[in-house]
């Protein structure tokens, strides 16, 4: 594409590498347990403002608080689960959508008392950023597309190579069957929330890294990560993957046609489009 | 009645689900003011096929003739609203609307059912609904319905379901009724007055269309019986024929040829 | 006085948010329809009626050229036509899909019209908001009426409540008449009015545009008693409020939605009724949000119909689903 600055191609593999990541947690959770969990931004947002707390209120350096934000949220995925979705399992996907957003609200206004509703920053340098051809390139992006790529790619492990895995993937397929060949869904769903809260946590702190800790970061970003979903098809890791790259790169790229305030116009063009031309996905999986 | 054209007509029907083939060139005739019965062991594509004529699955291939016009562009409701009305295999009741609000349901050219009409109780609107609750009446009378006009249908028994949604979608005014295993828990009794008052039916003029699993009963009803297997017609003709043909004997016992 | 007029307020508020959940009661409780874009509908009716009823390149910025001056009744009209167009465009272009994926689709339709709202402040002031919208009959006010003095906002609530009124009794009318039939059976099961030969997608697009429309008129109501208007009072997060009030108040149940409404208004507005020195006074705010997902999560779990739902008819309605 004549005139399409690198630049903006760098940016769309750091947002992608966002979107992604917080659309593999969302799909891996929508394949097994069939519906869409709108606190997910919540989840987000809560494994941004640990991290948070541990690197600026108690000067630890940030990785340790990226860790730690990142795997408290799968116990307290699993909490909420045992807390609140599991009573409504045999409900339809409509009243857990709207249970999801009774939990958002719950979540949210804790993470504001508790944090305050103020934008918050870690606690990293400000640096120039070095330019290499042409691209300036931040340290922090750095560390969100590495970081990023390496939980893609340990999920994938995950998910080909381990029995828990290899049995998520078939409940992703088709929960009834799984059961039927002897799986335990209950223990899956323990896994899933798991797996996805830790992925939520990760997200959320790279979110934070990108930009601002804010209560409703995690719901803001939550648009296209449903797009990489819907396109990726619903329960297809990989295709979520795929979407969200796609969408970060195709929204940071569109600013040469469209004023940089409408990228995320890019994120609902595409949801539509692939909900109406092809609603089992990129690859035609999903069974929807 | 002369029976030059046939009312309704499929043409080479096709439907491929995945690389599996459901329905694979069907063609049958149905002629005006007669039953025909569309009979095969399970998974012989009737349903495929049904869903294909009322136009809720789209075609690979193929034609849908009523009354001489190709439909199969149309949508399930514009075939609908041309006089072809189906019933469903497991029925779709409305269970949470009452018995008589479902029947209601089935009322053609209804003008309470435009907003401003309805906002302003046009007169025309209200005389409808005073008709239709007249015919719903009749038609619950007889299926034994009427007693339970304020139920939910969704706390009635499976035989009184099928019922509802026969009595549903003669409220339309159909010329051709297609119904998906109407006898299917319900009681005998009740069958044999059912059956009676498709026969009525029959020759007031309307046409049916019925896929039915117990062959005898389909057998003594029919005009005319389509037998089906693996998505294909195997034969079709009067009743008597179809019974004794060795193929179809074969589909239904012989199990894979 | 003061806790007088504060009723009031609160009162006009509950008033206008009832508007929006008797729009919200037609998409979803009659229809079945997840809209999650109630917002931008009333951010909608919003906007039209300000920027039709006040005038454009006002203000030290004076970023907005737009601007008609119309009486306030054009903007009432007005805003409720366009919100109510806008409700049937989002509905065209995803009126066929599934459940969840609307509610997706509607969302995401939704933040797009507030960002469009914050940015093209030629027509909309973009951040700043409008200001200095007009106020209907203002010059009447105070009014003698014998020795009673009627205040402007208890003359606003006495307005309010008549539309309200109109409106719940309108919507219950569409709802028990063929029209609202209809739209019952698709929410029940769209394949049987469409077997019936019912064009049930045109029923969606009218129940979208009527709930929609709804919305946009308590938005233009909105911003004529509240002076200004600004994109952050269009988040999400209203959405999610009335559909709390829906779901609370019985879904389907126009009263219900209206008494879900009240649960939720004075739930966020009793703090301001509470003396600001008690423990916590600050975390209020959040506190009352927190009070309504749980009271939300409680009805689902105790109540699924609502305090008002009909709750035979979910019975009725759960036995066939498996």
């Amino acid at each position: 594409m004549a005139g399409l600055d690198p630049q903006f191609i760098w940016f769309g593999i750091v947002s992608g590498s966002l979107i992604a990541l917080g659309a593999l947690g969302l799909t891996l959770i929508f394949g097994i347990l069939d519906f869409i969990n709108i606190a997910y931004g919540e989840y987000m947002a809560l494994g941004a403002f640990v991290a948070f707390s541990l690197n600026v209120e108690f000067g630890l350096p940030l990785f340790v608080g990226a860790i730690v934000g990142a795997l408290v949220v799968g116990p307290v995925a699993i909490a909420l689960d045992k807390a609140v979705f599991q009573h409504f399992r045999n409900r339809s996907a409509i009243v857990l959508l709207v249970v999801s957003i009774g939990l958002s609200f719950v979540l949210r206004n804790v993470i504001r008392i508790v944090w305050g509703s103020g934008s918050k920053r870690f606690d990293v340098p400000i640096e120039e950023a070095p330019t290499y051809f042409g691209v300036r390139i931040l340290a922090d992006q750095v560390g969100i597309v590495v970081l990023s790529l390496c939980v893609l790619g340990g999920t994938y492990l995950l998910l080909r190579r381990t029995d828990v895995g290899i049995a998520m993937r078939a409940a992703s397929d088709d929960t009834d069957l799984a059961r039927l060949r002897g799986i335990d869904t209950e223990r899956l769903v323990l896994y899933v929330w798991l797996i996805g809260g830790v992925i939520a946590g990760t997200a959320g702190v790279m979110l934070g890294l990108d930009a601002q800790l804010r209560p409703t970061m995690g719901f803001t970003a939550l648009i296209p990560i449903f797009a990489a979903v819907i396109l990726g098809g619903i329960g297809d890791p990989v295709g979520a993957v795929v979407g969200g790259y796609a969408i970060g790169i195709l929204q940071e790229a569109s600013v040469v046609v469209i004023p940089s305030e409408y990228k995320p116009l890019i994120g609902l063009i595409l949801l539509v489009v692939g909900l109406l031309t092809r609603p089992d996905g990129l690859f035609g999986e999903a069974t929807r | 009645m002369t029976t030059s054209e046939p009312l309704l007509e499929a043409r080479d029907l096709r439907k491929t689900f995945g690389g599996l083939t459901a329905v694979d060139d069907v063609s049958f005739t149905v002629d005006r003011g007669t039953i025909v019965g569309l009979i095969g062991p399970n998974g012989a594509g009737k349903s495929t096929t049904f869903n294909l004529v009322t136009g809720f699955y789209d075609l690979d291939d193929g034609e849908v003739r009523l009354r001489g016009e190709n439909v199969a562009d149309l949508s399930p409701e514009e075939r609908s609203q041309k006089g072809m009305v189906r019933t469903f295999q497991i029925t779709r009741e409305l269970t949470g609307m009452k018995v008589r609000e479902n029947m209601h349901l089935g009322g053609q050219d209804h003008d309470g059912e435009k907003v401003l009409h309805a906002l302003t109780g046009a007169p025309s609107a209200r005389e409808r609904e005073k008709e239709l609750e007249a015919r719903a009446e009749d038609l619950l009378e007889t299926l034994g319905l009427w007693e339970l006009r304020d139920e939910y249908a969704g706390n009635l028994s499976g035989g009184q379901r099928k019922l509802l949604e026969l009595g549903r979608a003669l409220m339309t005014d159909p010329d051709v009724l297609m119904l998906d295993e109407p006898m299917a828990g319900v009681n005998p009794r009740l069958t044999e007055d059912l059956l009676s008052m498709i026969r009525d039916l029959r020759d007031d003029g309307m046409t049916f269309l019925i896929v039915e699993h117990d062959v005898e009963m389909i057998m003594s009803l029919c005009d005319k019986v389509i037998g089906m297997h693996n998505g294909e017609v195997l034969t079709a003709g009067p009743p008597e024929k179809v019974q004794d043909d060795d193929r179809l004997l074969e589909a239904y016992f012989g199990g894979e040829v | 006085m003061g806790y007088a007029s504060l009723v009031v307020t609160v009162a006009i508020i509950a008033g206008i948010y009832s508007l929006l959940a008797i729009g919200m009661n037609m998409h979803w409780g009659d229809t079945g329809l997840l809209n999650f874009a109630h917002a931008a509908f009333f951010a909608i009716g919003a906007y039209t009626s300000a920027i039709l009823t006040t005038t454009g390149g006002e203000g030290l910025l004076a970023s907005r050229v737009v601007g008609f001056e119309f009486p306030v009744v054009v903007g009432l009209v007005g805003g409720s036509v366009l919100a109510a167009l806008a409700g049937v465009v989002i509905a065209v272009t995803s009126v066929r899909l599934e459940g969840d994926y609307l509610a997706m689709v509607t969302l995401s339709s939704a933040e797009m019209i507030r960002l469009g709202i914050k940015n093209e402040a030629w027509l909309t002031s973009g951040a700043q908001g409008i200001k200095n919208i007009p106020r209907p009959m203002a010059d009447a006010f105070p009014l003698q009426l014998g020795s009673v003095t009627v205040g402007y906002d208890l003359f606003y609530l006495g307005f309010l409540l008549v539309i309200v009124a109109a409106s719940y009794l309108a919507f219950t009318r569409l709802s028990e008449s063929p029209f609202g039939r209809v739209l019952h059976a698709i929410r029940e099961d769209e394949d049987v009015p469409r077997a019936l030969g019912k064009h049930t997608d045109v029923f969606k697009l009218k129940s979208f545009g009527l709930g929609a429309g709804v919305a946009g008129l308590a938005g233009a109501l909105w911003a004529h008693f509240f002076f200004a208007i600004n994109p952050s009072m269009f988040l999400p997060g209203l959405t999610f409020t009335i559909w709390a009030a829906v779901i609370i108040g019985g879904a389907g149940n126009y009263l219900g939605a209206i008494a879900g409404t009240l649960f939720v208004v004075l739930t966020r507005q009793v703090t301001r009724f509470i003396p600001g020195d008690i423990p916590m006074s600050s975390e209020l705010p959040f506190i009352r949000l927190i009070v309504i997902g749980i009271a939300l999560i409680a009805i689902l779990y105790y109540r699924p119909a609502g305090l008002l739902g009909d709750e035979e008819r979910l019975v009725a309605g759960q036995m066939e689903a498996e």
